[in-house]
């Protein structure tokens, strides 16, 4: 894996190694350290993009780039990147760029149910973690098969929303007219075929816009468009395996599997492309309710999810539907180097009073749902200290030294503690007691050691809590 | 812990960071109003000890005035088949923890040096004789460390007694010292192997040897050798070094085999003692990083605790991100901070005549074990700031690196990180090799007009032949 | 065939001084490196440049870079790609028409794709769950799980060989704190654990029960061992599917009640759920195996943590009688650490780790902790009774991705869309044709 190999001096090497600083480092080294972990790009390197170093700018670009390109959709603020992948397993390095969510909408729907959705794809919101989890793009479908149809759709697309759009027909007169009225919103075409790939080429090259190559359940035939298109001079090209409706799941599987095992680990030519998942298609089957329907495009949303759609296309639209999937997005993509952390803060638990417990935990979310759950499900009044470790957990920050003596007590006072409360009792974690009598020292509060883990707190608190200790 | 159930307080991991105030004491026993206080274990033959023996030489706890503190001696002799000499200090360092465990009994620092402090609650319940304080240690020994089979323990209070110990205290722990230090790898069969970190880096092993300390320098060869006889199932455990490879990069057979099936076969060699090519992987709980700057061919070291930039700009976070992971990593290097006072530090890269940088705190802290003319020759960050300083700096003070300067540093560096890597490939060869054959499909092309030239440019290339005939065109 | 005719080579004056003598040399095993080549193709009469020939001559081109990229690799080296400089056209001959530049396409490209290998030298032990008459016990079926060779559901790499299994939960606690969305299904047999066991299997399809012991709690009931026996006993009679029994977390009492059912119940081969490392290993193994029992080794997500507790088991009771839970993490409450840790964990023993190829478990209910799986949320997110079940579902089916065995679970729709994606991940099934969808309404 790439990711893996690579050696922050064999990148410096072929650097300037001017250390101009013009990228924004300290120094060429500092940049090449940047750059192997991915947290800055090629481009940043002014003197590289000279043609003098046209050589060292490709061989870096050879040694550096993703192994699933990066293929841009989209303009301005709301442009996306799909793709720019690495690995195969997240925990090999990371994943990057989560897949894309796009809600479709077709030429033959009526204006209410239109914008309806078009609002929900402006408007869904979920608060979580400190992120705001929104919907990316809008799909644009031809059932009627009508150039004008499809443009006007096409229109009021572009007028309700300014996300990036997917165009979905096989027709190259109909896409025609649909680009024609999108010619500055660089959509994604889908799709060329086996059967319309010439036209459809020259439709991506003559509007510069990202095309998907659609070969559903042969992917010999989806390599031979890519490698075909590829010649024709298109460069950025998204790969659409065909999903099959939920009993085919197995082989839903296999091809995302293979294409990415492919491109990632064998380094298989002209597979290096974004995948296109398209979990609608549990639409297209007959079912008693509509439920059914959205049941089942739900859980073939999270097997593209899992496993490498770089782009979805739904069409349910409840919210039921749709906050698993982008909790799990969000989830699968997270960095797992990284560990997840909430916002240090003094929480609040029901109504304490001036004598309710105080105690205490890290900001490793991990850590702190758990925690903040067994509170809440006892029930209690108390007040809970979120303290910064780096995101570490208990354990680890302690022995980390991430969660000091010194933090806690920088914890106690910058959240004003003292002024909530008449007492100064703090429970610390049982995980944390090594700390218990520094922290006191420092601080001056009365220190306890709590439970080992969260679920004895209530029991904890019932037997030993008393504000006054000393007395 | 029912083990204690007949002791009047508590014993128990929650009490480890209890602190006792001075107001609260009913007795310090050493701490730095005292002149002498030691605590020490002595490995002892079977039979030479009485298991479960306490005496108290001087006032017993009950006898010293509250509030005040005392002069003190602990020594604990420890008998069991599988202990050795060499085991005492690790067996020591567990009083810390030990006495923490005791509500209201407090440990601080080690050896020559402790302050313990009892409170006068824990007192006032009951806890008032050196015998229980006695009886409790031997207690958590036995059960922490099942390979000790006898205990017993003398404790002095008596001031003249105390100071007569002392020294001979004093030369103990400097004996073991010395031994600690003197020893070498070819001394041992045996090195250690610890997996604690994987869970972050799951293809890292420290190789624990007696001259290379574990990365996060807590864990000594001798350490390892306890830990892997009391959990031997644990996360420590024996690695059979097997025949030497090569002294000067430090790398064993049997060190390769167990890293490559610990690994999965993700690390395939290691060297112990160099940076690059096959160096010791790191986790991320390293005490310090080196790091390699091309600029001077150097070495810059740094440790956890320095905050800022390092003299190239990047700093330790930066730094030990680059090879943190489990990753080899060439030229950027987690360790700890003991390595560097052994005397194979980084010895196949040129040791200290390779490092150009380190924070000052870390000079200060193992100048001792610094080759002496090497000493004013390395910058610290009070030095220098940039990279061009550092260069003026090495070349006024004479750094024996400057002498490989002679064209661009940078360039001389190519070959230090190539060669050994690619190396392996080469060995390799396929034994045939067939060049594809071209073929114009048939009818495709009627032919090129003459004149006509196309050239096709190949850059790059490499071409392989099984046979390569070249003849001499007799016309 | 196309001949080069300007060729640089190596030659030294050695090699010169031979050919002047011999006319001509051959070597063996040559080996040239070159910075650039050039080849000339002169042209001898007739005809243009055809567009189908330097779309060939860079298509043969590209296969040699090809072959070269897929050479070096297999030697372990990076794939250097060759430049390739696309051939410029030259002016045509006086008389000849232009032709246009690009070199494009006018068909198809034919292109097969490569399969993934999947030549582990490890696999999955096999662990066999409850007993049926002739093997002793009293059970309608019994299951084997694990066996994988490749990672999960690679079809095209190897079979499945074993289908994983879904357990639900019951308690024998009626104050069992439960979401509505749950408790709805249940609420008649709260008081009557043997009950509850047979609604699961007969009308919600639960291949095995998971026994929750919650009474015997210190925190909750102290309820004595012999309550636990007798629990266990009503709902072995209850069901004929095979049980697990779920202790309670208390590491002392779990093992006197644990100690009590195995000397109790013979010849079930009931799955003991579970043994940490802070209970007493030895003492809990050696009962599993004296009375062929099968055990779930549980540590919190860490790889390293998971082979110690598996090494210290090795020693009392065999590989075949144990499975692996490394705890399972809602739908965004951690479900990524989840997943991670068993994916790293199934590789591991796959790639031949010795300490790590167990099937393995999850405790699946956990997904409802997670707030969103069981709280009223504003009317965009309702309805909350197809929200937890889908949480529930979502969370399963990664880590049924990742290689999870056996599962413990709540809700019977959850259930219900587990088994049926394990069936449809088994069967391997390639639709017939293409499914429509761009021209459907829906």
């Amino acid at each position: 894996m790439p990711a893996k190999e690579l050696s922050p001096i064999e990148i410096y090497q072929k650097l300037p190694r001017t250390n101009c600083g013009e990228c924004g480092e300290a120094n060429c080294m500092a940049f090449a350290a940047k750059l192997v972990n991915r947290e800055a790009l090629l481009e940043g390197c002014k003197p590289l993009l000279d043609p003098e170093n046209k050589e060292a700018y490709d061989e870096l670009w050879a040694l550096l780039k993703p192994a699933v390109k990066a293929v841009e959709v989209g303009v301005g603020e709301t442009a996306l990147t799909l793709g720019g992948e690495y690995v195969f397993h997240r925990h090999e390095f990371t994943y990057f760029h989560q897949p894309a969510i796009a809600v479709d909408v077709s030429d033959e729907m009526s204006d209410e149910e239109f914008e309806l959705r078009v609002n929900v794809l402006n408007d869904f919101s979920y608060e979580y973690i400190g992120m705001q989890l929104t919907l990316d793009m809008l799909s644009v479908r031809s059932t009627s098969g009508d150039p004008d149809t499809f443009a006007a759709a096409v229109k009021k697309a572009s007028e309700l929303t300014n996300k990036s759009l997917i165009l979905c027909t096989l027709s190259p007169d109909v896409m025609r007219m649909g680009l024609e009225v999108a010619t500055e919103r660089r959509p994604l075409i889908y799709a060329a075929t086996k059967d319309n790939w010439k036209e459809m080429a020259e439709l991506a090259l003559q509007y510069d816009c990202p095309i998907v190559a659609s070969s559903p359940q042969d992917l010999d035939m989806l390599k031979t468009l890519t490698h075909t298109l590829e010649a024709y001079g298109v460069e950025d090209i998204v790969m659409d395996p065909g999903t099959a409706p939920n009993d085919h799941m197995a082989a839903n599987l296999n091809n995302l599997v293979k294409l990415r095992w492919q491109s990632v680990n064998e380094e298989e030519e002209h597979l290096g492309y974004p995948i296109l998942g398209l979990p609608l298609v549990a639409w297209a089957v007959e079912e008693e309710d509509t439920i059914i329907n959205e049941w089942n495009e739900a859980v073939l949303s999270a097997l593209c999810i899992d496993r490498f759609a770089d782009a979805i296309i739904v069409h349910g639209i409840s919210g039921w539907a749709l906050l698993p999937q982008i909790i799990l997005r969000n989830n699968i993509y997270t960095d797992p180097r990284k560990p997840v952390s909430v916002e240090p803060e003094l929480v609040v638990f029901g109504e304490p009073d001036e004598l309710a417990p105080v105690m205490l935990t890290t900001n490793f979310a991990l850590t702190y749902y758990t925690v903040a759950s067994d509170i809440e499900s006892a029930k209690l009044n108390c007040y809970l200290i979120v303290v910064d470790s780096e995101g570490m957990s208990v354990e680890s920050a302690v022995a980390g030294r991430k969660m000091t003596a010194d933090t806690v007590a920088e914890a106690l006072a910058n959240f004003k503690v003292g002024d909530k409360v008449k007492h100064r009792h703090l429970v610390i974690p049982g995980r944390s007691a090594r700390l218990s009598g520094e922290i006191q020292e420092l601080s001056g509060w009365t220190v306890s050691v709590g439970p080992l883990d969260s679920s004895g707190i209530a029991k904890y608190l019932d037997e030993k809590w008393t504000p006054f200790p000393e007395d | 812990m029912s083990l204690f159930e007949d002791i009047p307080v508590d014993v128990g991991i929650i009490y480890e960071g209890e602190r006792i105030r001075g107001r609260d004491m009913q007795i310090e026993l050493g701490g730095p109003r005292e002149d002498y206080k030691f605590e020490l274990v002595t490995a002892k033959p079977m039979d030479e000890i009485e298991d479960g023996r306490m005496t108290v030489v001087g006032p017993d706890l009950p006898d010293l005035p509250e509030g005040t503190n005392t002069p003190f001696g602990m020594v604990i002799d420890v008998a069991g088949e599988e202990i050795e000499k060499d085991l005492e200090g690790v067996i020591e360092r567990r009083l810390h923890e030990y006495v923490n465990f005791i509500e209201g009994f407090m440990h601080l620092n080690q050896r020559y040096d402790i302050q313990m402090r009892l409170s006068k609650k824990s007192y006032q319940k009951g806890f008032n004789s050196f015998k229980m304080f006695g009886d409790v240690l031997m207690r958590l020994y036995k059960s922490e460390m099942p390979f000790i089979k006898k205990v017993q323990i003398t404790f002095y209070t008596d001031p003249e007694k105390v100071k007569e110990l002392y020294a001979g205290a004093m030369e103990i722990y400097d004996a073991r010292d010395a031994r600690a230090r003197g020893m070498s790898d070819d001394e041992v069969d045996v090195f250690y192997g610890c997996s604690l970190c994987q869970s972050f880096a799951p293809t890292h092993l420290c190789v624990i040897t007696p001259q290379r300390y574990a990365n996060c320098g807590a864990i000594s060869w001798f350490d390892g050798r306890a830990t892997a006889k009391v959990d031997p199932k644990g996360p420590v455990f024996e690695i059979p070094k097997g025949a030497l490879i090569d002294d000067v990069t430090g790398e064993y057979e049997g060190v390769n085999k167990v890293i490559r099936d610990k690994s999965l076969g993700e690390i395939e060699r290691v060297q112990l003692y160099t940076a690059f090519g096959y160096p010791h992987t790191s986790c991320g709980c390293f005490e310090g990083c080196l790091f390699y700057i091309p600029e001077v061919d150097g070495f810059g070291i740094v440790h956890r605790n320095y905050k800022g930039e390092t003299v190239n700009g990047l700093n330790f976070v930066t730094i030990s991100d680059l090879t943190a992971g489990g990753r080899q990593v060439d030229g950027f290097h987690g360790l700890g901070i003991e390595y560097m006072r052994s005397p194979k530090f980084l010895q196949a890269d040129g040791g200290w005549d390779r490092v150009v940088w380190l924070p000052e705190e870390i000079r200060d802290r193992i100048k001792e074990f610094m080759p002496e003319d090497m000493i004013p020759k390395i910058a610290t960050e009070k030095d220098v700031e940039t990279l061009d300083q550092l260069k003026d700096w090495l070349r006024e003070r004479g750094h024996p690196i400057v002498d490989t300067w002679k064209e661009e540093p940078a360039a001389a560096a190519a070959p230090a990180v190539a060669p050994q890597q690619q190396m392996t490939y080469q060995q390799q060869m396929p034994a045939t090799f067939t060049m594809p054959t071209m073929e114009l499909p048939a009818g495709a092309v009627p032919g090129l007009p003459s004149g006509m030239n196309i050239r096709i440019i190949l850059k790059n290339a490499k071409i392989k032949a099984e046979k390569a005939i070249i003849k001499v065109d007799k016309e | 065939m196309v001949e080069p005719n300007d060729i640089e080579l190596l030659l030294n004056k050695d090699l010169l001084e031979k050919l002047a003598k011999f006319q001509a040399i051959e070597l063996e095993d040559v080996e040239i490196e070159l910075e650039e080549i050039e080849f000339s193709v002169e042209g001898s009469g007739g005809g243009g440049i055809s567009s189908p020939l330097l779309a060939r001559l860079g298509f043969e081109f590209a296969l040699i870079r090809d072959s070269a990229n897929r050479i070096t690799s297999l030697l372990g080296g990076p794939a250097s790609p060759m430049g390739i400089a696309v051939p410029q056209m030259m002016p045509a001959a006086p008389g000849l028409a232009p032709v246009a530049p690009a070199a494009k396409p006018t068909e198809l490209i034919p292109e097969t794709m490569g399969v993934p290998v999947g030549d582990y030298p490890g696999s999955i032990v096999e662990v066999k769950l409850g007993a049926t008459k002739t093997e002793g016990g009293t059970r309608a079926v019994s299951y084997v799980i694990g066996g994988e060779k490749v990672l999960p559901f690679f079809n095209f790499q190897a079979e499945t060989p074993n289908k994983p299994v879904i357990a639900l939960d019951v308690f024998d606690w009626p104050k069992v704190p439960l979401s509505k969305a749950v408790k709805m299904h249940f609420r008649e047999y709260l008081e009557d654990t043997a009950e509850w066991a047979r609604v699961c299997v007969d009308k919600f399809g639960a291949e095995m029960i998971n026994v929750h012991l919650l009474t015997i709690d210190p925190l909750i009931e102290d309820a004595p061992p012999k309550e636990a026996l007798k629990t266990v006993e009503a709902v072995l009679e209850a069901v004929d599917v095979p049980l697990s029994i779920g202790g309670c977390g208390d590491p002392h009492k779990d093992y006197e009640v644990f100690k009590a059912i195995c000397e109790n119940i013979e010849g079930e081969r009931l799955l003991i759920n579970s043994v940490t490392l802070d209970m007493d290993i030895e003492g809990t193994a050696r009962l599993v195996n004296a009375h062929d029992n099968c055990v779930i080794a549980f540590t919190s997500m860490d790889v390293n943590k998971a082979r110690e507790l598996n090494r210290k088991l090795y020693d009392f009771v065999p590989k075949e009688q144990i499975l692996m839970d490394t705890t399972t993490a809602a739908l965004g409450y951690g479900l990524d650490y989840a997943f991670t840790v068993m994916e790293r964990c199934r590789l591991a023993g796959l790639k031949g780790d010795p300490e790590l190829n167990h099937p393995m478990s999850s405790g699946t209910t956990n997904a409802w902790a997670a707030r969103e799986a069981w709280m009223k949320m504003g009317p965009e997110f309702a309805p909350r009774e197809l929200r937890g079940p889908i949480w529930e579902t979502v969370t399963g089916m990664t880590l049924l991705l990742a290689g999870v065995d056996y599962f413990m679970m709540m809700h019977p729709a959850a259930v219900d869309a587990l088994k049926t994606m394990i069936n449809q991940l088994m069967s391997d099934d390639k639709p017939a044709e293409p499914t429509e969808w761009v021209s459907v309404r829906m």
